[in-house]
C-alpha cells in the first residue's frame, strides 16, 4: 500500500471583498497517494486554482489542515514552507515563469542551487536532453518558443527530483500539437521518476489521462 | 541564494538594463555628492585663506595692551605660524615738514597670509615682496612723499629714532576694516620700536599677534586661552563682515544646492529601485515555488543592492573626481586663488550618500520582495501591500532627514526645506487629484490623441498625481535653486555697484573745499558730496555723566566707549543708504540742536529717542535731543557716521570736510597732482579692498552656477527614472490599442499630449511651491527681503510642459516602436 503525500481536512479559504467575505474553498477533504496523476477540473472561478496553490503550500488556508509529504503545512509559517516546497515539491506553470535573465541550463539548475545543493553539471545538460534540447541548454528563454520554453520549465521541475508535481495548465499557452508533446513529456517523466502529479486543468483529453479525476464546483468537490 | 547565484543575478540585470537606471542614479547621486563638495571643499578652503588676507593671517589676538608671550608660546605648541604688530599713531618729521603717520610695526614673520606689495617710485603699481622693511629702514604709503617731500634714501625721525625711507609701501594685506581712522601708512621693523621710545603708558596702541594654522589648532588655542574681555579674538568674519556675510550666504547657498542634488537623486534612486522591484515580483514567485524562503530572498536580493551600490558607489567617487577636475580645469582661468589639495571628506560624504540613498530610498523596495506571495505565479493581480509603500516612503523621509541634517549640519534649513516639500506634496498632491479627477470621461476615448492622453491621464489617477508631484518637486526645487541664486548674485552685485567710490578724502579745509571739488571734479569721478567733519564725544545722557551711565550697562567688553571721540557730522537731508527706523529726521531750517544716531549705536548704549545727549566739542559743550535712529548699509562704502547733527547746531564749530571719488586705476598719479596742490588733506585708497571683494564675489557666483548645473542633472534624471517607472503600464495599455488599429501616429500623439498636461500641472506645482519656499529661504536663512517672482509664473507650467514631453517622448520611444506582439506577449 502506497503511502499518503497529500491530505486534505475540512479546508476552507475565504477572503474578504469589498461586498463582503468570498468563500472560495469550502470545506475540502482530500487523499492522494505517492505516484498517483490527479486532474483536477472544474469551471472558471470554481476554485481549482486556488486548491492547488493550498496543496503546494503556496497558500494559506482560512481553516481546516493540509499535510503534505509528512509536514502539516497548513501550520507552518512562509519560511518553513519554502523549505517543505524545495525539498519536496515541483511546478509546472501555464506560462512558463522562467527566469529571463538566465539560460535554460541555469534556469534547470536553479532549484537545487536554491537548496544550497549543486547539481552537476552534467546532469542538468542530461535532463534538458531528455526533453529535446540538448542543443538549446545557453539559450535564454526570450530565444525559444512556447513549446520550448514550457520543456525547460519541466526539466527544471524533475531537477530535484520532487515527491510531488503540481501543474497548473500546463498546456494552456500551447497549441495542440505542442499541447501533445509536452504532455507526453510530462507523464514520461512522472513515469519515470516516480513522482505524483497533480494537475488542475480545463483540458479534457489531458484530465482523461491522469488516473484521478477531482472535479470542483462552486468551492467543493463534486462527488 | 549562494553567492555565485547572487552574482550572476545581478550581473544579468545589469547587463539587461534592468539595474541600469538605479545604478545611474546612486551613481550620480554619489558623483554629484563627491563633486559638489570637492569642489565647495576646496573653493571654500581658498576662499577663506584669500579672505584672510584681509587679516593677513586666520586668526589675530587684538588688544591695547602687550600681548603675553605666554600667548605666542602656547601658539607655537600647537604648531601655529605667529607674528607680531604694533600700530600706532604718530608724528613724524622730514626737516621742516611734519605729518600725523599711522605706524605699523612688524616682526619677520608677517604678514602670515597675503603678501605686501612694494615698489620704487610712489603711485606706481609695485610688486608683491616676503621681505619686511630691514631694521634702521621705513617703507611709506605713496601719498607721504608728496606730502613730506621725501625720497627714497631719505632720513625721517618717529619719536627719537632717525630711520632712512627704503621703498613705496603699495598695499598690506589687512589694510580694510575702520579705514576711517587711518591716516597714511608708516612700516617699520618692529626691533626699531624701542628707539623710537614713542610707546609710553597712555599711549594709543593696538598691539595684534597674528595666528596661522589648521582651524582645529586655532579653535583649540582660542578655547585653551579663555581670553580676558581686553583681549579680542579676531576672524575674518568678525573683522570683515561684508565678506563674512557673502561667504555665510555662499555656504547656505552650496549647501542647500547640494541638499537638493541629494534629494533628487534619492528620488531617483528611490522610483528606479521601486521599478526594479515591480518587475521581479513574477521573478520572486518563482523562486518562491522553487523552495526559496523569504530569508533567502531577503539575503539575496539585499546582497544584490550591496553589490550594486558598490559599484555605484566606486564608481561615482571616481566619475565626482573626474568632474570636479574637469571643472577646475574649465574655470582654471578665471579661478584666480590657488586651490588647496582636496581632503577625504568629499570621498567619505559621497560614499555615505551613496549607502544612505541605497539604505533609505532602494532597501525598502527590495525588503518587501520576501513579502511577495508565490501564488503570484498563478494570480497575476497580487502585488505588494499598500501597508508597504506608507514603509517606503518613511524610510524615503527618514533617509533624507539623516541625509540632510548630516550634510548641512544645519536643523532649520533642513526641516525648512522638507516641511516645504511635505506641506507642497499634500496640498498639491489634493489638488493633482482634483484637476484629473474634473470633467471624467468614459472608456479609452481612442478617437484622437488628446482624449486618449486625457483618459489615460484619468484612468492612472493616482499614478500620476504621484507624477506630477515628482516632476512638479523636480521643477520646484531648480526654480528654487535658480531664483535663490539670482537674489544672491544680484544682492552681492549691487553692494559693490561699478562706480563705487574708492577713494576717501579727510582733512579738506573750509577755505580748500572749493579747490578740491573742482580738481575732483575735473580728473575723477565724485562719489558723494562734501560732509563737514568734527570730532567730539559724548559726556552725558540725560544730565547723568557719560562715564556713570556707561558703567549702568555693565557691558563686558573692551574696545569702544560711549566717551571715545568720534567723528561728527550736520546734515541738511537723510544720506542716501540711511534709512530712518524710529523717529523723524529734522525739517528745514530747524534751530534746536537735534541728532540722528546710528541703531546698533543707540542700542548699545541704551539710547533711545527723547533723550538728551551733551557733547564736548573742542573744549565747549552742546545738548542735542535724540530725534531719530537710522540703520545704515555698511556695504555701501560711502562716508557712514554714527552721529549726525541738525544742520544749525554745529555751525559755529571749524569743520574740515570730507569727501568720496571713484578713480580708474589708470589714473591714479591725480593722487599725487592732489596731494602736491593739498598737502594737508588725507586720501584713503580702498580700491585694492574693493577690488578684492569683488573677486570673492565672482568665484562665489561661479561655484554656486556650478552647483546649479549639477543639481540640473540631478533633476532630468528624476524625470527619466519617474517616467521609466510608469512606463509598464502605458506600454501595455498602448500595445493593446496598436493591436485593436490604433496608429504609431495616435500612439504619439498621445503620449505627447500626456506628457504636455502632466508637463503643465507640474509646473503650476512646481510654481507656487518655489515661490513658497524661496519667500520662506529669502526671508529666515539668506536675510534677503521676499519678493514674488512673475516672471515664472507663465515660465514654470510652460517649461515644465516642454521638458516632460521631451524627456518623456524620448523616453518612451519603444512604447511607440515595439511591436505590439512582443508587450502582449511580456516579452518587452
Amino acid at each position: 500500500m502506497s503511502r499518503t503525500v497529500v491530505r486534505v481536512e475540512a479546508v476552507e479559504k475565504v477572503v474578504p471583498t469589498a461586498a463582503g467575505s468570498l468563500v472560495i474553498l469550502d470545506g475540502i477533504d482530500l487523499e492522494i497517494k505517492q505516484g498517483e496523476t490527479v486532474a483536477i477540473v472544474g469551471a472558471s472561478g470554481s476554485g481549482k486554482t486556488t486548491l492547488l496553490g493550498i496543496l503546494a503550500g503556496l497558500d494559506e488556508v482560512s481553516s481546516g489542515r493540509v499535510i503534505l509529504v509528512d509536514e502539516e503545512i497548513s501550520s507552518l509559517d512562509e519560511e518553513a514552507r519554502a523549505k517543505v516546497r524545495g525539498l519536496h515539491v515541483g511546478f509546472v506553470f501555464q506560462s512558463f515563469q522562467l527566469l529571463g535573465s538566465l539560460t535554460a541550463l541555469e534556469n534547470v539548475m536553479l532549484p537545487v542551487e536554491l537548496r544550497g545543493d549543486t547539481l552537476a553539471e552534467s546532469q542538468a545538460t542530461e535532463l534538458l536532453a531528455k526533453v529535446g534540447l540538448a542543443d538549446r541548454i545557453d539559450h535564454y528563454p526570450r530565444q525559444l518558443s512556447g513549446g520550448e520554453q514550457q520543456r525547460v520549465a519541466i526539466a527544471r521541475a524533475f531537477a530535484s527530483a520532487p515527491t510531488v508535481l503540481f501543474a497548473d495548465e500546463p498546456t494552456g499557452n500551447l497549441d495542440t500539437q505542442t499541447g501533445d508533446l509536452i504532455c507526453d513529456l510530462l507523464f514520461d517523466l512522472n513515469r519515470e521518476f516516480g513522482t505524483t502529479l497533480i494537475m488542475v486543468t480545463h483540458d479534457g483529453r489531458l484530465a482523461e489521462r491522469c488516473a484521478r479525476t477531482i472535479a470542483i464546483a462552486a468551492g467543493q468537490i463534486q462527488a | 541564494m549562494s553567492l555565485s547565484l547572487i552574482l550572476r543575478l545581478a550581473w544579468r540585470d545589469i547587463r539587461s538594463g534592468e539595474m541600469g537606471l538605479m545604478l545611474v542614479a546612486l551613481l550620480v547621486a554619489v558623483g554629484t555628492v563627491t563633486s559638489i563638495s570637492l569642489f565647495v571643499d576646496r573653493l571654500q578652503t581658498a576662499l577663506v585663506q584669500e579672505s584672510s588676507n584681509f587679516l593677513a593671517a586666520d586668526r589675530q589676538i587684538s588688544s591695547g595692551e602687550k600681548i603675553p608671550q605666554a600667548f605666542t608660546l602656547a601658539a607655537q605648541k600647537r604648531g601655529l605660524e605667529v607674528a607680531q604688530t604694533l600700530v600706532f599713531p604718530s608724528m613724524v618729521f622730514a626737516g621742516d615738514t611734519n605729518q600725523l603717520v599711522s605706524v605699523k610695526a612688524v616682526d619677520q614673520g608677517y604678514p602670515l597670509r597675503g603678501n605686501l606689495i612694494v615698489g620704487d617710485v610712489p603711485f606706481a603699481r609695485g610688486a608683491p615682496t616676503d621681505k619686511v622693511p630691514e631694521p634702521g629702514t621705513v617703507w611709506l604709503d605713496s601719498r607721504l612723499f608728496p606730502a613730506m617731500n621725501v625720497k627714497s634714501g631719505d632720513l625721517i625721525e618717529v619719536g627719537l629714532a632717525e630711520l632712512k625711507v627704503a621703498r613705496v609701501l603699495v598695499a598690506e594685506p589687512d589694510r580694510g576694516g575702520s579705514f576711517f581712522d587711518l591716516g597714511p601708512r608708516l612700516l617699520m621693523n618692529l626691533v626699531d620700536v624701542p628707539a623710537t621710545e614713542v610707546v609710553q603708558p597712555g599711549s594709543r596702541l593696538s598691539y595684534r599677534l597674528l595666528l596661522a594654522g589648521a582651524e582645529d589648532n586655532l579653535e583649540g588655542l582660542k578655547e585653551q586661552l579663555d581670553l580676558a574681555p581686553n583681549y579680542n579674538w579676531v576672524s575674518i568674519r568678525e573683522s570683515s563682515p561684508r565678506i563674512g556675510r557673502a561667504l555665510d550666504r555662499a555656504e547656505s547657498f552650496l549647501l542647500l544646492g547640494g541638499l537638493l542634488g541629494v534629494l533628487l537623486a534619492g528620488v531617483a534612486v528611490g522610483l528606479s529601485a521601486h521599478r526594479y522591484a515591480q518587475r521581479h515580483f513574477d521573478h520572486v514567485g518563482v523562486l518562491k515555488t522553487l523552495g526559496a524562503t523569504p530569508k533567502q530572498i531577503l539575503y539575496g536580493f539585499l546582497s544584490l543592492l550591496l553589490l550594486v551600490g558598490s559599484v555605484a558607489i566606486v564608481l561615482g567617487l571616481g566619475a565626482g573626481a573626474l568632474l570636479h577636475v574637469i571643472i577646475i580645469e574649465l574655470l582654471g582661468n578665471l579661478i584666480s586663488v590657488e586651490l588647496p589639495s582636496p581632503t577625504a571628506r568629499p570621498f567619505l560624504l559621497g560614499a555615505t550618500t551613496g549607502l544612505i540613498c541605497a539604505i533609505a530610498f532602494a532597501m525598502p523596495a527590495f525588503i518587501h520582495l520576501k513579502d511577495i506571495s508565490p501564488m503570484r505565479v498563478i494570480r497575476r493581480d497580487l502585488g505588494q501591500s499598500p501597508a508597504s509603500r506608507w514603509i517606503s516612503y518613511g524610510a524615503g523621509i527618514a533617509g533624507s532627514l539623516v541625509l540632510l541634517v548630516w550634510y548641512t549640519n544645519d536643523l532649520f534649513l533642513t526641516f525648512w526645506t522638507l516641511a516645504g516639500i511635505a506641506g507642497v506634496s499634500l496640498v498639491f498632491g489634493v489638488l493633482a487629484n482634483l484637476l484629473l479627477r474634473s470633467g471624467r470621461v468614459v472608456g479609452m476615448q481612442a478617437k484622437s490623441g488628446w482624449r486618449l492622453a486625457l483618459a489615460g491621464l484619468q484612468r492612472r489617477r493616482s499614478e500620476n498625481t504621484a507624477q506630477i508631484l515628482i516632476f512638479g518637486l523636480a521643477i520646484m526645487l531648480l526654480l528654487v535653486l535658480v531664483l535663490i541664486r539670482t537674489a544672491l548674485i544680484t544682492e552681492w552685485r549691487s553692494q559693490i555697484p561699478e562706480n563705487a567710490a574708492n577713494h576717501f578724502v579727510m582733512n579738506i579745509a573750509a577755505d580748500e573745499v572749493d579747490g578740491v571739488r573742482q580738481l575732483v571734479e575735473k580728473r575723477a569721478t565724485q562719489g558723494d558730496f562734501l560732509y563737514p567733519m568734527i570730532r567730539g564725544r559724548v559726556i552725558g545722557v540725560n544730565d547723568i555723566s557719560a562715564k556713570l551711565w556707561q558703567d549702568g550697562l555693565q557691558r563686558e567688553r573692551g574696545g569702544s566707549r560711549l566717551t571715545s571721540e568720534r567723528n561728527l557730522t550736520w546734515i541738511v537731508d537723510p544720506p542716501e543708504s540711511n534709512a530712518i527706523v524710529e523717529g523723524q529726521w529734522w525739517a528745514e531750517g530747524t534751530v534746536a540742536p537735534q541728532v540722528s544716531l546710528e541703531a546698533d549705536y543707540a542700542k548699545s548704549w541704551g539710547i533711545s529717542l527723547g533723550d538728551d545727549l551733551q557733547f564736548d566739542i573742542g573744549g565747549q559743550q552742546i545738548m542735542a535731543k535724540v530725534t531719530s535712529i537710522r540703520t545704515l548699509e555698511w556695504e555701501s562704502m560711502s562716508p557712514n557716521f554714527f552721529i549726525i547733527f541738525s544742520p544749525g547746531a554745529l555751525k559755529d564749530f571749524p569743520a574740515t570736510y570730507m569727501t568720496s571719488f571713484f578713480l580708474q586705476r589708470s589714473d591714479k598719479r591725480f593722487l599725487n597732482e592732489l596731494l602736491t596742490a593739498y598737502p594737508t588733506i588725507t586720501v584713503i585708497e580702498i580700491d585694492a579692498l574693493i577690488a578684492q571683494i569683488q573677486e570673492i564675489v565672482a568665484q562665489v557666483s561661479q561655484a554656486v552656477e556650478l552647483v546649479l548645473g549639477l543639481v540640473l542633472i540631478s533633476g532630468c534624471l528624476v524625470l527619466v527614472a519617474s517616467i521609466q517607472a510608469s512606463k509598464d503600464s502605458r506600454m501595455s495599455e498602448h500595445a493593446l490599442i496598436r493591436a485593436l488599429g490604433g496608429s504609431r501616429k495616435l500612439i504619439g500623439s498621445s503620449l505627447a499630449a500626456e506628457f504636455l498636461l502632466l508637463g503643465a500641472f507640474a509646473g503650476i506645482v512646481a510654481v507656487f511651491g518655489a515661490e513658497l519656499t524661496v519667500g520662506i529661504l529669502q526671508s529666515q536663512v539668506f536675510n534677503l527681503s521676499a519678493s514674488l517672482h512673475p516672471w515664472i509664473w507663465l515660465l514654470g507650467p510652460v517649461a515644465g510642459a516642454l521638458i516632460i514631453a521631451t524627456v518623456g517622448l524620448l523616453g518612451s520611444r519603444s512604447l511607440v516602436d515595439t511591436p505590439p506582439m512582443m508587450v502582449l506577449r511580456g516579452l518587452n
